[in-house]
């Protein structure tokens, strides 16, 4: 298991060296220069000059990403062109914000869509799987945006439930200060004892989570319910009806532990999907995020946080990747055995 | 299983009962006012500064004089300066400067502060520094008197004035750098003090007690500024009356905004104009009755009451009409297919070469649309034209070059200081290596009366003005540019906000001069 471990580390290091490789050569091939985007709009000849010598740009390309892997290798990202701030740090406070959107959503979408696969196969063509299935693939067709906005104009607009957006009430965030130590505001609030921007929190939540939801849920219900109903046509399930163990166990216990390599697999995806997918979730709801992030720096040509970005959704994409295989160890004994 | 799902289901009900009961719903307070922001800020040094941080800066910094909209009684207004004046020779300025003023973080504002502010600026060479580019030198003659001396004579009444660029940091801010300033921090000397910065989410002003102007109960006490990027998210808070202001109003949405109980949208005067720069010399432009042919192709009517719904007006050559200096004799450019057809050929280029190639900014709805409108209106005169769409670092970097640059090229331009040298020095005066010039306009005559008129700005204006009009005539009669739209600004916001002034001078809402009714 060790040597599978580690096999798989370094194979994760090859990967990123080679995107690592491929962005940095086509944030420097794509035409125009990050310079005039981050100046302003009227800089000087000498300032454009100026800002070109000071990021290395007027040197060959392949000079260029000498300077850069020297710099990453001394843990230095760079900083980014559009706020200033060092891009690490940049990358850090936004990553906590998609981590607690889609980490929630993730959870949701597996307590809800795995419940609704199984009662979706076990009643198979009744009324609950057919109207299952047509909610959970009219949330998959529907553009995110347009769920996004309509959630925004029903639970805010018309009947004033739920907040617009952003992670927190303005006047909340003033006056009911909490350290951040996670970044997780949930969890932050919580340590610091701050109740009432735990509820804002909360409820600031509620509507981008909800989204995410509609949008995903229905790979999980449809994956879980077509694993079902291959498994609950198995033998050995045949075997403990007529044993007569109980309904619930035999569901439960044995039929659905033998959907659980499939859908470790879409989980890990759509997890994974949903770190970088979130864009469109963050763009309506001014979720301070990754997502909205690394597309103002693509647009802008910010090629330092690009960089940044790409190198650390690739990472985290690759270690949820080597986490649900390690977990296909533990889940299947035939696996662990050989 | 079963059990864990059962828990999961309670958890999950009760977290929404509990969020149902304690969400806060937000108060209108009475001295609170929000301002959506369409971007977060990025420089907050004000050395620096040249971009929506404005919004900010003019509310928690000051330069020495604030500039009045046009049509006030007098131009100027005295922030940090009480009365100034020029030597007869146009090259020494003396300020007086306003006694008892502290900055936010305690130190005094006297001349050597504001001596600091400007050569600290001046030394950078970043943002909007350039507007100090003449000045020799600054001394700081007492506690209270400020000279400034130029190599040239030039309106530092105008340029102390500017939005950008101009304010007066403490010193010891100054001292510790753009980092600190870049962590949240500022010190100036207006009505409000940074209270918190939260990335990406808000910024927070609250009140400066000890500001010079005073203070009543219908001032706001604290000020949002919450970054909200997306444009039909701003409208939904308008409408929920969780912002006060929005700062994206499309222009085809205020009519509508404006009928909604408790919302005004409408449009203000403001100083930016677009335009279509014709180049010069690359052929078949080059030709000047070319050029002035193409110019009646434009539909100026069409372009501004349908693609740009009416929030514009006509232009009438290279400064808008509301900025001082503008030649108000200048007629504006005409649609006309027979006029065009008639200098086409007057012009002698050969049918086949009747080609140019327009540039603009791909993304931007207003530009597409009036290019193609162009097109049409080019292909019934025999004159075809190509579309180059791009992003607008690419295409200015096309545009410089005259290998690479197109016959026309789209542009929006609007002043850093109040003076109409702006446009005239900024796209049209000769540039060894064209910047912004990319007419790639050269003319020597035009140059010597431009630079007429800059030299006399600062002492007598009447003067200059009568040069700028000269200035103005000769951009015309060689048809530089389709001087198409002198774009309106628009305002949203909540009815019951009073004391609102728009003034095209400052890109900021004076938070200070504002209540709610």
């Amino acid at each position: 298991m060790l040597k599978y471990v580690a096999q798989r580390l370094t194979m994760m290091i090859a990967i990123l060296c080679g995107v690592l490789a491929i962005t940095f050569a086509l944030s420097r091939v794509l035409p125009g220069s990050p310079v005039e985007m981050m100046l302003g709009h009227r800089p000087t000849q000498e300032q454009i000059d100026l800002a070109k010598a000071e990021l290395n740009l007027d040197k060959p390309v392949f000079e260029q990403f000498i300077y850069y892997v020297a710099d990453v290798a001394r843990g230095d990202f760079g900083k980014s062109l559009r706020t200033g701030q060092p891009v690490l740090d940049d990358v850090i406070e936004r990553m906590t914000a998609t981590f607690e959107l889609t980490t929630i959503a993730v959870l949701i979408v597996v307590l809800v869509g795995i419940p609704l696969g199984v009662v979706s196969a076990v009643k198979q063509n009744s009324f609950i799987d057919h109207s299952a299935r047509g909610f959970s693939i009219a949330g998959v067709a529907l553009p995110v945006f347009l769920i996004g906005m309509i959630l925004q104009m029903f639970f805010y607009g018309s009947l004033g439930w739920l907040p617009l957006q952003g992670r927190m009430n303005s006047e909340v965030l003033l006056d009911f200060e909490f350290p951040r130590v996670t970044g997780l505001y949930l969890i932050d609030t919580l340590i610091a004892g701050q109740y009432t921007a735990f509820a804002s929190a909360a409820a600031h939540l509620v509507l981008p989570v909800l989204t995410l939801v509609i949008a995903s849920l229905a790979v999980v219900t449809r994956i879980t319910r077509n694993t079902m109903i291959e498994a609950l046509n198995e033998d050995f399930i045949r075997t403990a009806m007529a044993y007569g163990l109980p309904n619930r166990q035999i569901y439960f216990q044995y039929a659905l532990k033998a959907t659980l390599i499939p859908m470790l697999t879409v989980i890990g995806l759509t997890y994974g999907f949903m770190l970088g997918g979130s864009v469109v979730v963050e763009y309506v709801f001014d979720w301070p995020g990754l997502g909205g992030y690394v597309v103002g720096a693509i647009t802008k040509n910010d090629f330092p946080a690009v960089m940044g970005v790409t190198l650390f959704l690739s990472t985290m994409y690759l270690t949820v990747n080597l986490v649900i295989d390690i977990l296909y160890f533990v889940v299947d004994p035939r696996l662990r055995a050989s | 299983m079963k059990a864990l799902f059962k828990v999961a289901w309670a958890v999950t009900a009760m977290t929404f009962i509990a969020l149902f009961s304690l969400s806060p719903v937000a108060q209108a307070k009475q001295n609170t006012v929000t301002y959506a922001m369409y971007g977060d800020i990025k420089d907050w040094d004000p050395s620096i500064a040249f971009s929506l941080e404005v919004m900010m800066l003019a509310n928690v910094y000051e330069p020495l004089l604030w500039y009045n909209p046009p049509g006030s009684e007098k131009q100027f207004t005295p922030a940090l300066a009480t009365s100034w004046s020029v030597s007869k020779d146009g090259l020494s300025w003396t300020f007086k400067l306003r006694e008892g003023v502290k900055f936010h973080d305690g130190e005094p504002f006297n001349a050597a502060a504001a001596k600091a502010s400007i050569d600290r600026t001046m030394a950078m060479k970043k943002g909007a520094w350039y507007i100090w580019a003449s000045v020799d030198n600054i001394t700081a003659k007492d506690d209270t008197t400020l000279v400034i001396k130029t190599k040239t004579p030039q309106p530092i009444d105008l340029i102390a004035s500017s939005q950008y660029g101009a304010y007066m940091m403490s010193p010891k801010a100054l001292e510790k750098g753009t980092d600190w300033f870049n962590k949240g921090n500022a010190a100036g000397t207006g009505p409000y003090k940074v209270r918190q910065w939260v990335k990406g989410q808000q910024i927070v002003l609250e009140k400066n007690e000890d500001f010079y102007g005073g203070w009543t109960d219908k001032n706001f006490d604290r000020v949002i500024l919450k970054v909200v990027t997306e444009n039909a998210t701003q409208i939904q808070m308008l409408k929920g009356g969780d912002a006060d202001f929005i700062s994206l109003v499309p222009a085809d949405l205020v009519d509508t905004l404006d009928k909604i109980d408790g919302i005004s949208a409408y449009a203000i005067p403001s100083w930016k104009n677009s335009q279509f720069l014709i180049n010069t010399q690359k052929a078949p432009t080059n030709n000047k009755k070319f050029r002035q042919a193409l110019t009646y192709i434009w539909d100026y009517n069409t372009v501004v009451n349908d693609i740009l719904a009416g929030y514009a007006d006509v232009g009438r050559g290279v400064v808008p009409a509301t900025m001082w200096g503008h030649d108000a004799s200048i007629k504006p450019q005409e649609f006309n297919l027979e006029k065009a057809r008639k200098l086409i050929e007057e012009s002698g280029v050969p049918a086949d070469q009747r080609k140019i190639t327009i540039s603009y900014i791909g993304t931007s709805e207003t530009y597409k649309n009036a290019a193609i409108l162009f097109q049409e209106n080019a292909r019934q005169v025999g004159v075809e034209v190509e579309l180059l769409p791009g992003a607008w670092g690419v295409i200015w970097d096309r545009a410089k070059n005259l290998k690479t640059a197109p016959n026309m090229q789209s542009m929006t331009w609007w002043p850093t200081y109040p003076t109409p040298n702006d446009w005239m020095i900024g796209l049209f005066r000769t540039e060894k290596k064209a910047l912004f010039n990319l007419s790639h306009y050269a003319n020597p005559a035009y140059d010597k009366v431009l630079d007429e008129g800059v030299a006399l700005e600062g002492s007598d204006r009447p003067a200059a003005i009568r040069k700028y009009a000269e200035a103005q005539e000769i951009l015309m009669d060689d048809a530089v540019a389709i001087f198409y739209a002198d774009i309106k600004n628009r305002v949203a916001r909540r009815t019951n906000i009073q004391g609102l002034q728009s003034n095209p001078a400052y890109a900021a809402v004076f938070f200070y001069k504002i209540s709610r009714k």
